[in-house]
């Protein structure tokens, strides 16, 4: 190379790279301007989250889609169900065959394992998210009480605590769970008044342990306050899913002697979707 | 300064006769573009399944919250899919999206990705053989009978190496963004990105966030990684002063970062690991508010690590090189 040319590739390779270095220094000492003494500041944001076009119509074949919201605890997340529809898709799948020609989509699903009223409760008035996708979906369907009747922690440890619990505390549970049910329906109603809500009824996976076989009486008590309380609105309903699993627990009930297998969540999505219009 | 200018010309120039710089741009030249691909393909899935980014976002959260409870979980992951839940909620709640998809976004979660193994890879293609490729090819006699100091030719490699780690940190972000703003649109300058997370444990303080655009953001990752990567350059350059043969330097600065890499993932239980340079490499989580890979660590302590690390890897160098006596 002539003595011109590699003058001139040295003038281009040292001044864009002492270029970079100077702006790449620039780049470090903000960085650490920035982290080392924050300063506080207020986002004031874009404007808040404007919530999507609500539900217009309340029959769901009158409306131009159908978007549902799912929320509750470990039935609503498909747990036991291997593979891992749980009730809400096949729901989805059924909608979409029922009503074919207008587009029916999962807005989310946001059941958490091991889900309390209480907790569900505390997360509808709090949480944004919650708020923004109950506000878009026309189509609204949960469960929650299993936890709080059974008082089970989590989902995934149903097997350790089912030796504790008894008749008795799914008794002393029952009141309260009731109260902390009333507040998330009527949570469910303040966030979305129009859309369709469906709620799928307890059942009693303890059905064919002797001694837990009258804990169906107190799952059928909680059922009719449940209905009582969600008859108050006319939006919504509730589907019955305690008789799947007494005589056909074998069939529909998953390993874990708790939550149904994928064809238990199969009848329970069939209900909910023959109760809408 | 007599002779020093030509003598950084000089070293500049070998390099990029070596084509080194070449071989950095045609990685960068494949793999951008097969990691914007990547990002496409999950930009579909999500557009197919999820309305707009809020669902999205809502829908991760729940899915971080659904893994906290579970027992499986190893705690360590626990904390850290806490705090990834506290910031999401944070975005969610400002109602600004992490990761609206654009060039600037895909830039900035490139280099954050990049810092720990990546840029140090591309550093060595040029660091590992500045010395010991000069011995192989017997050119550093020539090199030192010249009536030059010492010192001085060390010092011009140092140079020329530093341009060249800060061409690389530059011509990464600048390809990053053309390849991928094809593909997803060249905005996203002002988008405003959140940084200042203090993080206590597992729970996030938000006192001190603030919103920066997300040119500022790239900018001041670009300053994080060029300080990591010539932490990574100098010891590269100590390594290959003190061995003979450029394969040898580069395998060991290369196990030295993979151990560190690895380190990082599991060193929970063994916390004076923090004192390990590699450990420390990963500078730009600081600024994301990710959790550090050992409790505890924060920008200042990392950047006096690192600042110990190359000063000593710049004394053994400039030390060897200047004292030992050339036989090959």
């Amino acid at each position: 190379m002539s003595r011109k040319s590699s003058n001139g590739l040295w003038r281009a390779i040292g001044i864009s790279a002492l270029a970079s270095t100077i702006v790449l220094l620039a780049g470090f000492g903000y960085a650490v301007k920035d982290m080392i003494a924050p300063q506080a500041s207020t986002y004031k944001g874009e404007p808040a989250a404007e919530p999507a076009p609500p539900a217009e119509e309340t029959s769901l074949s009158n409306s131009k889609s159908i978007t549902v919201a799912a929320i509750g605890d470990s039935l609503t997340k498909g747990t036991g169900d291997s593979t891992g529809e749980g009730y809400v898709k096949q729901v989805v799948a059924l909608l979409k065959s029922k009503y074919s020609d207008i587009p029916v989509r999962l807005g989310n699903n946001l059941a958490l394992n091991g889900l309390r009223a209480d907790q569900l409760a505390h997360l509808l008035s709090t949480d944004k998210g919650y708020r923004y996708a109950l506000q878009q979906a026309n189509l609204i369907i949960f469960t929650i009480g299993g936890n709080d009747l059974f008082q089970i922690a989590s989902g995934g440890s149903t097997n350790q605590s089912k030796g504790d619990i008894s008749l008795e505390q799914v008794k002393a549970e029952l009141p309260k769970g009731i109260e902390r049910f009333k507040k998330v329906v009527t949570l469910i109603h303040d966030i979305n008044p129009k859309a369709q809500v469906v709620y799928a009824g307890l059942y009693n996976p303890f059905f064919d342990l002797a001694d837990m076989r009258d804990g169906s009486l107190q799952v059928q008590k909680w059922n009719e306050e449940a209905y009582t309380i969600m008859h108050q609105y006319p939006n919504m309903t509730m589907v019955p899913t305690f008789d799947l699993f007494e005589r056909t627990i074998g069939t529909y009930l998953s390993n874990d002697h708790f939550h149904p297998n994928h064809d238990g969540y199969g009848q329970i999505a069939k209900r909910i979707v023959q109760s809408l219009e | 300064m007599d002779r020093l200018l030509p003598l950084i010309q000089n070293e500049t120039l070998k390099i990029w006769k070596k084509k080194r710089f070449f071989v950095v741009l045609l990685v960068l030249l494949v793999l951008i573009p097969i990691f914007t691909y990547a990002q496409m393909k999950i930009a579909q899935t999500n557009n197919k399944n999820f309305k707009d980014w809020r669902n999205q976002l809502v829908q991760q959260i729940n899915e971080y919250q659904n893994m906290l409870s579970s027992d499986r979980i190893p705690e360590e992951w626990k904390r850290q899919r806490r705090i990834a839940v506290q910031q999401l909620q944070y975005y969610l709640d400002h109602n600004v999206n992490p990761n609206s998809p654009n060039g600037v976004t895909f830039t900035r979660s490139f280099m954050s990705n990049a810092v720990t193994l990546f840029y140090p890879l591309l550093v060595l293609a040029v660091a590992s053989d500045l010395v010991s490729g000069e011995r192989s090819t017997g050119t550093i006699k020539m090199l030192l009978t010249r009536p030059v100091r010492r010192w001085k030719i060390l010092f011009s490699k140092l140079v020329a190496l530093i341009f060249y780690v800060s061409l690389t940190v530059v011509a990464s972000a600048i390809l990053c963004y053309l390849i991928s703003g094809a593909v997803f649109g060249y905005g996203g300058w002002k988008m405003p990105v959140f940084t200042g997370f203090e993080i206590n444990g597992s729970t996030v303080e938000s006192t001190y966030v603030h919103a920066v655009p997300q040119w500022l953001f790239v900018l001041m990752e670009g300053g994080l990684i060029w300080v990591s990567s010539m932490t990574v350059a100098i010891l590269a350059l100590m390594v290959s002063v003190l061995v003979r043969s450029t394969a040898a330097s580069i395998v060991t600065m290369m196990a030295a970062i993979i151990a560190g890499t690895i380190l990082s993932s599991m060193s929970s239980s063994w916390e004076s690991a923090k004192y390990i340079f590699a450990v420390n490499l990963q500078l730009t989580d600081y600024l994301a508010g990710s959790p550090p890979p050992i409790q505890g660590m924060t920008l200042s302590f990392s950047l006096i690590i690192l600042a110990i690390w190359a000063a000593a890897g710049l004394f053994v160098s400039f030390r060897v090189f200047t004292k030992q006596d050339i036989m090959n």
